[in-house]
């Protein structure tokens, strides 16, 4: 090739990497819009359409879809009658984005890339792991998420939208009702905890409590989720001579524990964080077993009692527009965790700014939001200033109840509760 | 005392376990060659048939086994005949990869089918036990053992005595030779899958039965099998068996007295132990315990 | 000096035989590569795709590596997540906890990763094939079990945030500049891994195509002649794990500083059973073939996704629970897998394989038949 075509070739090059260099970049001295009286358009939001969209970013595959489909279609529930009777602020429906991120914090920031600039908010965000991941994204974009488990460390972040007690309040109002209303306090305190995160924060609750109310946890065991064997556990809690064991772990788990416990003739008196139970466990051999010594700490109430106003609208509204839902607590959570971020999105509306920017301002400018019962109330607001609801409720197994649980002591807050700081 | 007898016993029922998913892994790749690792898949599938067939179908539960044993065994032959049958003289990475894109697709049609959610099997042996001396042996703990036992002589048998045994351990050592001697090594290939099927269903029922339930992470446990055939050695049962037993033992027995006399060990090291155990026997025994010792020829 | 006959490649010395680009048409075919590796991030803003293909690139440095050692050597490796994960740490250490530039702790990584290599080498001289793949399989929990308890640089189980200076001189990988336009965290990280690629290949296929990678070779043919011959089976396959683990550590310290959360359940059997599928897609035994898979296996299930929202008769949303039901997610799993059995049935040898007979069609033609 001749010199005169070589520089022709290079020139031509250089103009096209220049001209498309140019289409990736945003200028440096690019300004921010202006925000105006009127709903303008944002990511996600559509004022030509009326709709605003919610992303969904949970496990739908894989062996931890047992907890992200009833969690989904909970969310999905509590949006199709807000779309049918409600609307957002009289005005605007909600549309879900739904992503699969299988439980791997990769493929939750690849989804979250997907949908970020399609969403206002990620309405629910699954797992501790994914939500970590994705957490320093969502500072750089100054977006908001509701993370979908009940752990402290969401409380004092602004671009999280937490709900529910979280697990430490669990297990020190569990604690509280067992020396408190039990008289338990002389009994051997022990605890069965899975060997991670989520363990630790109920772990956390249960060394809190103790300081508070005087006993001492005589032995802890460990195990790692997803174990083939707990004899060794269940020996050494019954080696150590325990007579109320915390329990933290999901209901894979639980059912093995419980097995080897009873088979082990291990009695004690169980108490069980609220990912412990699964509806199953009724129509398991283990029913007899659980429903002389398993007591669950959770929060709300049962499925199917009308005496509270919560479940009374909830329960219509799963005859209506999901009727083949079965009696499910992570449905329940999915759905009140749905209001908190609808309350978001009314304030935004009312602030007249369903930018990212507004919608921090909007989180920053809630109030308290009720849940009617379903869950404590949440004190929103800058970070600094929230306040988790403090309550739990203790239930009992009881197969007469369609969720296969009998609440026992409804939505209390004990005086350890109310000293935890976050 | 007890307690160590306790977690002995504990030991050798999750080995039996362990053996019952090991020896369908044994059965493959003795006859074709091939480590498959949609055996996972099978004793989901295993599982889950069992309950469908006794919940569903209403068929009596111990029916119900050897129901979605021929129903499961069908499966891999019909596997082995569609997919795998294509593979046959094909890179050995190729078909190990072809068994991973089949556990993706079956894992996904159980829980299309049947959920995510875990579900009772209802089984007779439930939590009831045994007791003996001071232990308490969960019957269906006793079980698994005498399922594995069963398995183990049956293979011995088949594998010694009869026709079609014979077939297959003469496909295994020469497939030329044997389909020389007029062998089909194509219905040995379908009978292998086959009998991996209906182990795996044993394993999956036993896996589900008592308080767990039937669920989608049954599959996991064929990861852990992994060193149960290894340390027996690939192409061996008998080596299947006590290499399960040898793991399962030493997983109950270091999560019993580890956080105790050597906790600086860290936590969860019972899960750790049957890979180290495995490593220091293979150092020794690098074919495995009655693995077949490879003959090398320049 | 070549003398080259047109479309017919005959060289004349041996020295030309071991050209990475031997024709006019590979050489333009590499710059049109590197145009559109440089062109692409710059152009597209799209963080999805961009983020497809970090994580693509990221493990398309870790699978060279596995085919150096597996494809090259004949060392069946389930280790590689162990390696990812060394690799990961090291990056929180030297990075994170003790704040050195990007060359020193991404170098360190590759250091240690190598160093911890060396100690598991000696392990393939003792055992072959199958049992050396389930050894390396129990490198992995064990693994698992010390990043759990590691707590000081690994956090515990609960994982631990990554925040490591990545920048080189004047160029910062996290907003990079050029003249008056800014670029976001995705693009700009594109580069680094990419080159990070670009320069992990370079350096495989110089190994590959001189004297060490055919003692490799000859390692994964028939080793026991290669020793008989005068090869060193002991410094190939040691060294053949040192490069590998050094390669993987390197991948691992990339995808920590660019997740900016690592938890030590991340580096699972899946990520190493991800790996294997990688090469083996791709095409074992090639280094191309390593990058093509690790787009293959990063970028297809999200391709899936977004063509199979058109599928009727299965649903975009999660259900409420009975019946058979299918959503759109559990399908795209279904027909992944499905591609992968289809591929492999139709060409074992994978995707180097298939870009090869085009090649080789369009070399030939029009006689190509």
């Amino acid at each position: 090739m001749n010199r005169g075509k070589l520089i022709r070739l290079v020139a031509v090059i250089a103009a096209l990497a220049l001209i498309t260099a140019a289409c990736g970049g945003t200028k440096k001295s690019s300004s921010s819009g202006t925000s105006n009286k009127t709903l303008a358009a944002a990511p996600g939001f559509d004022p030509t359409t009326n709709t605003i969209k919610v992303g969904v970013i949970t496990p739908l595959t894989g062996p931890v879809a047992v907890i992200g489909q009833p969690l989904t279609n909970g969310t999905a529930t509590w949006f199709k009658y807000i779309n049918a009777e409600k609307l957002i602020g009289g005005k605007y429906k909600v549309e879900l984005v739904q992503e699969d991120s299988q439980y791997k914090p990769d493929l939750g920031v690849q989804a979250y890339n997907k949908i970020k600039n399609d969403v206002t908010v990620i309405g629910q965000l699954l797992g501790t792991g994914v939500t970590k991941a994705v957490l320093p994204l969502l500072k750089a974009d100054n977006a908001m998420a509701a993370p979908a488990s009940l752990d402290a460390d969401w409380v004092r972040d602004p671009n999280l939208i937490p709900v529910g007690g979280p697990y430490q309040i669990q297990m020190i109002n569990a604690a509280s009702y067992l020396v408190n209303d039990l008289s338990q306090k002389s009994n051997v305190f022990c605890s069965l905890i899975q060997d991670d995160a989520y363990g630790q924060a109920g772990q956390q609750g249960i060394d809190f409590a103790a300081k508070e109310l005087g006993f001492a946890v005589k032995s802890t065991a460990k195990f790692t989720a997803g174990g083939a064997d707990f004899t060794a556990q269940v020996q050494q809690l019954k080696g150590a001579g325990c007579q109320d064991v915390f329990l933290v772990a999901t209901p894979t788990d639980t059912g093995k524990i419980m097995g080897t416990s009873a088979q082990l003739q291990f009695a004690p008196q169980w108490v069980g964080q609220s990912p412990t139970w699964i509806g199953a466990f009724i129509k398991s051999p283990l029913l007899p077993y659980l429903q002389q010594h398993f007591l669950l700490a959770a929060e709300g109430t049962e499925w199917g009692d009308t005496s509270v106003q919560g479940m009374t609208d909830m329960l219509d509204r799963v005859q209506k527009y999901s009727p083949t839902q079965q009696p499910d607590i992570y449905f329940v959570f999915g759905y009140y965790q749905a209001q908190a971020v609808t309350a978001l999105l009314e304030k935004a509306v009312q602030l007249g700014d369903l930018s990212r920017a507004g919608l921090v301002n909007a989180m920053n400018k809630l109030g308290t939001v009720s849940f009617n019962g379903l869950t404590g109330d949440y004190q929103y607001g800058k970070a600094s200033d929230r306040n988790p609801p403090r309550n739990s409720t203790i239930y009992k197994v009881d197969p007469a109840k369609p969720g296969g649980l009998a609440k026992v002591k409804y939505q209390f807050e004990s005086d350890a509760a109310k000293k935890f700081s976050f | 005392m007890t307690d160590f007898l306790q977690l002995t016993f504990a030991g050798l029922a999750l080995g039996a376990l362990y053996a019952l998913v090991a020896l369908g892994f044994v059965v493959i790749y003795k006859a074709t060659g091939v480590i498959n690792f949609a055996q996972g898949g099978l004793v989901l599938l295993g599982g889950y048939l069992t309950y469908n067939a006794h919940h569903t179908w209403h068929v009596p539960f111990l029916l119900a086994i050897p129901i979605a044993m021929v129903l499961c065994a069908l499966v891999g032959a019909a596997v082995e005949r569609v997919v795998l049958r294509r593979m046959v003289g094909q890179p050995v990475f190729a078909v190990i990869m072809v068994t991973i894109g089949l556990l993706i697709i079956i894992e996904q049609v159980v829980t299309g089918i049947w959920g995510f959610n875990q579900m009772p099997m209802g089984d007779p042996w439930g939590i009831h036990r045994l007791k003996a001396g001071g232990l308490a042996l969960a019957v269906k703990d006793v079980w698994t053992i005498v399922f594995a036992a069963v398995v183990m002589i049956a293979f011995f048998l088949f594998f010694r005595y009869s026709r079609l045994g014979v077939a297959m351990r003469a496909t295994a050592f020469d497939q030329e030779a044997a389909v020389a001697n007029g062998i089909s090594a194509r219905r040995i290939f379908a009978l292998s899958w086959a009998i991996a099927g209906a182990v795996a269903t044993l394993a999956g029922v036993m896996l589900s039965a008592g308080g767990a339930g039937v669920r989608p992470d049954i599959e996991f446990v064929a990861l852990i099998a992994f060193p149960a055939i290894i340390l027996g050695g690939l192409d061996s049962p008998s080596g299947a068996v006590l290499g399960g037993v040898i793991i399962g033992v030493t997983q109950t027995l270091t999560s019993g007295y580890q956080p105790q006399y050597a906790s600086w060990l860290g936590d969860g090291f019972g899960s750790a132990m049957p890979y180290v155990v495995m490593i220091a026997i293979l150092l020794v025994r690098p074919y495995g315990l009655f693995g077949t010792r490879e003959v090398r020829r320049v | 000096m070549t003398t080259r006959l047109r479309n017919l490649n005959m060289t004349l010395h041996y020295a030309d035989d071991l050209k990475l680009f031997k024709s006019r048409q590979s050489r333009v075919g590499i710059a049109v590569i590197i145009l559109a590796g440089v062109l692409l991030p710059l152009s597209v803003k799209d963080d999805f795709w961009l983020s497809v293909l970090n994580y693509a690139g990221i493990a398309a440095i870790g699978a060279i590596g596995l085919n150096l050692l597996t494809g090259y050597t004949g060392q069946v490796s389930l280790g590689h997540a162990f390696f990812i994960g060394v690799g990961a740490y090291s990056a929180v250490y030297f990075g994170g906890h003790h704040g050195l530039p990007l060359p020193v702790w991404l170098i360190a990584a590759a250091v240690v990763g190598g160093l911890i290599g060396a100690v598991i080498g000696p392990f393939a001289l003792r055992l072959r094939g199958n049992y050396l793949a389930v050894v390396s399989l129990g490198l992995v929990f064990i693994g698992l079990h010390v990043f759990h308890n590691w707590r000081s640089i690994t956090g515990g189980p609960g994982g631990t945030s990554v925040a490591v200076p990545l920048k080189l001189g004047p160029i910062d990988f996290t907003k990079l500049s050029i003249g008056s336009y800014e670029y976001t965290r995705n693009q700009s990280f594109f580069f680094l891994v990419w080159f990070v690629v670009a320069v992990a290949a370079l350096l495989a296929k110089n190994i590959t195509r001189t004297r060490p990678g055919r003692a490799m070779q000859a390692v994964r043919d028939r080793d026991m002649a290669a020793e008989v011959i005068g090869v060193s089976l002991a410094r190939y396959k040691v060294g053949a794990f040192v490069i590998s683990s050094a390669l993987a550590a390197v991948a691992g310290a990339l995808f920590a500083s660019y997740q900016q959360f690592v938890q030590p359940d991340s580096w699972n059997l899946f990520v190493s059973i991800q790996y294997i599928a990688i090469i083996i897609v791709g095409g074992v035994g090639t280094i191309f073939g390593s990058v093509l898979g690790a787009i293959f296996i990063g970028a297809v299930p999200q391709l899936v996704d977004k063509f199979s929202a058109h599928i009727p008769l299965v649903t975009k949303s999660a259900g409420g629970g009975g019946g058979f039901h299918l959503t759109v997610f559990q399908l795209n799993q279904m027909i992944f897998g499905a591609l992968i059995v289809i591929f492999l049935v139709l060409e074992p040898r994978g995707l180097a394989a298939v870009w090869l007979r085009i090649k080789a069609y369009f070399k030939a033609w029009p006689f190509s038949y």
